[in-house]
């Protein structure tokens, strides 16, 4: 029997609830969108007492199915003030799974001061007070509970969280215990700061697992989808994400002009090949002596594209140098130092902050005269100051649209509050359309998956149109809101997207979990449900179509090297939402 | 002339082939040349290339034309990693309608 985990913050007690029939299905995004549509105002502040965090894993999560150990994070937005749902790769998700808890749902608010730890296991769940760990950073935090607990999941924030900073993310430990798997986008740890809850540990010894309705038909699925997984050039062992990981992209954005680099000024970065996927393999190779492929970040991944960055002495510096924060820290901020980068992401985990947001903010900083681009010591101080909570470290913290009014910028690229991430859309308009128009404000993340010849979405208007650009996004929205709904890693898109029988493989897995009889027809279904509800959610939030627009710089300030402008009309933008 | 930058194994082509660098070879363009012909003269096998080829920072087909002075970047198979759903193709189906014809 699945149940729903209830933590009080204002009166502190833990207790479980059966499962309302109309979640019955739900996983992750889907479950986490629906309760914060169901149980918050919309028009709540975050961080007040009214607003609640949700933890949810996806439908697949906790059973065999590979690539599925993913945790959906929702709640409202302090960053952005939509809703918001942001997911990581961690055996935390599994464990909840496996002791048959479909979401925890932090609510209330305790003591201002007061800090508590949520312990979850068989037996039930309590919650302590976690004066020891307060203060501590997110490293700190998960060590000294992985040394108390042993073989456990663990969910933390650090100092950002504890100052409510609208660039702290949600922390969880990867498999090897790192503290390095974040929930980063959107500001939820700040919302988790708020409800005075430093960390939760959960441990499934003697869980129940989870129950599969028909297990012959999750073998197939599964069967189908790490063939799928196995074979494709970018998922298969030794293939792209593998031994380069994300970071490949930097070279290949770079060559497509679509590399956001010094605050989105350019759309090459000269320094390019410095900081990409294959100098880091490569100065992994001479500081190793070996070469080095990359991990898992959490159980039952085998696409493997977690990577860590090694000392000249060869001990390990940090987890993990991926695309988007390789990038943020990179070239958004002209530095083309693999060793700065990697201490840059370090203090981000170590604080808890976003990796994308952060490195936003480090490069409008860099605008604004703070620093220059390419010091990539003045950006490590920056980044300290967070942690110092100075005044200046108080403004960066709140990201980069705060940041940018503080020093009187216009060149601050975010929609809805929240920083591009690493393609620039002047460049890649079909993506800018996804950045403009998703319900979190500008992700890459939320249009990211199957092709419409897979989907039956339908649909036959040109792609080089602004039409055929929206309705691009919007399959591509739908897609993916179902994806993360799954507990599926999102880089399954990649085989999927090629390979129908891999696609055919995970929709069959998640009907057989659940035991229903679901189709490509409603993966459509679903995601379109999804995005309607949290649309919905924003727009009772005080959200219209006028938000769902670019910069405006964009519009007057060509991207070299296409020297092209934003030039999508804002009915092409609408239109996205015509379903 | 056309400059060709390639990256991952395809660097072996190149007189510079450190990987956090950039690998540059030239070639001349001879007449109709598609980014194809330019990379079988040079020797490059095929199977190794991968989809992700830019020609001047357009995301390409193979068999889109080149011309003096262009830029053309190639990536192998195994490096392909462009969300190439956000991306258009330039020059794939109107040049396999123009070599049919
Ligand atoms: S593909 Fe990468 S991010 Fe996704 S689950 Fe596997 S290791 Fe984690």
């Amino acid at each position: 029997m699945s149940k729903i985990l209830r933590v009080n913050m204002t009166d502190l007690t833990a207790r479980y609830q059966d499962v309302p029939v109309k979640y019955k299905l739900m996983g992750a995004r889907w479950l986490t969108s629906s309760m914060v549509s169901d149980e918050v105002e919309p028009t709540c502040h975050p961080l007040g007492p009214t607003n609640k965090l949700v933890f949810a894993p996806g439908i697949v999560t906790g059973t065999a199915a590979p690539t599925s150990a993913r945790i959906s994070v929702g709640s409202k937005s302090p960053l952005t003030g939509t809703i918001k749902e942001s997911n990581a790769g961690t055996k935390f998700s599994p464990m909840l799974a496996k002791l048959g808890i479909k979401a925890v749902v932090v609510e209330g608010q305790p003591k201002e001061g007061m800090w508590y730890l949520l312990e979850v296991t068989k037996d039930g769940a309590r919650l302590l007070p976690a004066t020891d760990l307060a203060g501590k950073g997110a490293y700190a935090t998960t060590n000294a509970l992985i040394k108390r607990y042993g073989k456990v999941g663990v969910c933390c924030i650090g100092l950002a969280g504890e100052m409510k900073m609208a660039m702290a993310g949600v922390c969880f430990n990867d498999l090897s215990d790192r503290a390095s798997r974040y929930s980063g986008r959107g500001g939820l740890g700040a919302v988790m700061g708020t409800k005075g809850l430093k960390a939760m540990v959960v441990d499934n010894k003697d869980g129940p697992g989870v129950s599969i309705a028909n297990q012959e038909l999750f073998g197939q699925g599964c069967k189908k989808l790490t063939e799928a997984l196995q074979t494709h050039a970018i998922t298969k062992p030794k293939g792209a994400l593998n031994t380069y990981g994300t970071a490949v992209l930097i070279n290949i954005l770079n060559e497509a002009g679509g590399l956001p680099t010094r605050n989105f000024a350019s759309g090459t970065f000269e320094g390019a090949p410095k900081i990409a996927g294959e100098a880091i393999f490569e100065g992994n190779k001479q500081r190793l002596g070996k070469e080095l492929y990359n991990h898992a970040c959490s159980p039952g991944c085998i696409i493997q594209c977690s990577n860590t960055w090694h000392n000249p002495d060869g001990s390990e510096q940090v987890s993990c140098q991926e695309y988007e924060s390789v990038w943020a820290f990179g070239a958004n901020c002209g530095i083309d130092d693999l060793d700065v980068t990697a201490e840059l992401i370090r203090i981000s985990n170590d604080l808890g902050v976003d990796t994308i947001e952060s490195g936003g903010t480090i490069a409008v900083a860099m605008e604004g005269g703070l620093a220059k681009f390419g010091d990539g010591q003045k950006a490590i101080e920056l980044m300290q100051e967070i942690g110092k909570g100075t005044p200046l470290g108080r403004i960066l913290g709140q990201g980069a649209a705060f940041t940018g009014r503080a020093l009187g910028l216009v060149r601050v690229p975010g929609v809805k509050g929240q920083n591009m991430p690493a393609y620039s859309p002047r460049a890649v308009k079909g993506i800018g359309v996804t950045y403009m128009t998703s319900t979190q404000g500008a992700d890459h993340t939320i249009g990211y998956t199957i092709a419409p010849e897979i989907l039956s979405v339908g649909g036959k208007a040109d792609p080089l149109s602004p039409e055929g650009k929206a309705e691009l996004s919007r399959n591509f929205q739908i897609a993916t809101a179902f994806l993360d709904s799954t507990g599926y890693c999102v880089f399954i898109a990649f085989a999927i997207l090629d390979i129908p029988k891999g696609f055919e493989g995970m929709v069959q897995s998640c009907a057989a979990v659940l035991g229903t009889n679901w189709t490509a027809d409603d993966v459509t279904r679903i995601g379109k449900e999804i995005l309607r509800k949290e649309r919905a959610f924003n727009e009772a939030a005080g959200f219209t179509r006028a938000d769902d627009r670019p910069p405006e710089f964009m519009r007057y300030e060509a991207l070299p090297p296409h020297n092209k402008l934003w030039d999508i009309p804002n009915k092409a933008l609408d239109s996205v939402w015509d379903f | 002339m056309i400059e060709i930058y390639l990256y991952g194994k395809l660097r072996r082509f190149a007189r510079d082939q450190d990987p956090t660098g950039y690998s540059v070879v030239h070639s001349i363009v001879q007449a109709g040349d598609s980014i194809q012909g330019v990379l079988k003269r040079l020797g490059i096998p095929m199977e190794e290339v991968g989809r992700n080829i830019f020609l001047n920072r357009q995301y390409s087909a193979l068999t889109r034309r080149v011309k003096d002075g262009d830029r053309l970047a190639v990536f192998p198979d195994n490096m392909q990693l462009l969300y190439s759903w956000y991306f258009v193709k330039v020059g794939e189906d109107h040049e396999v309608k123009k070599d049919k014809s």
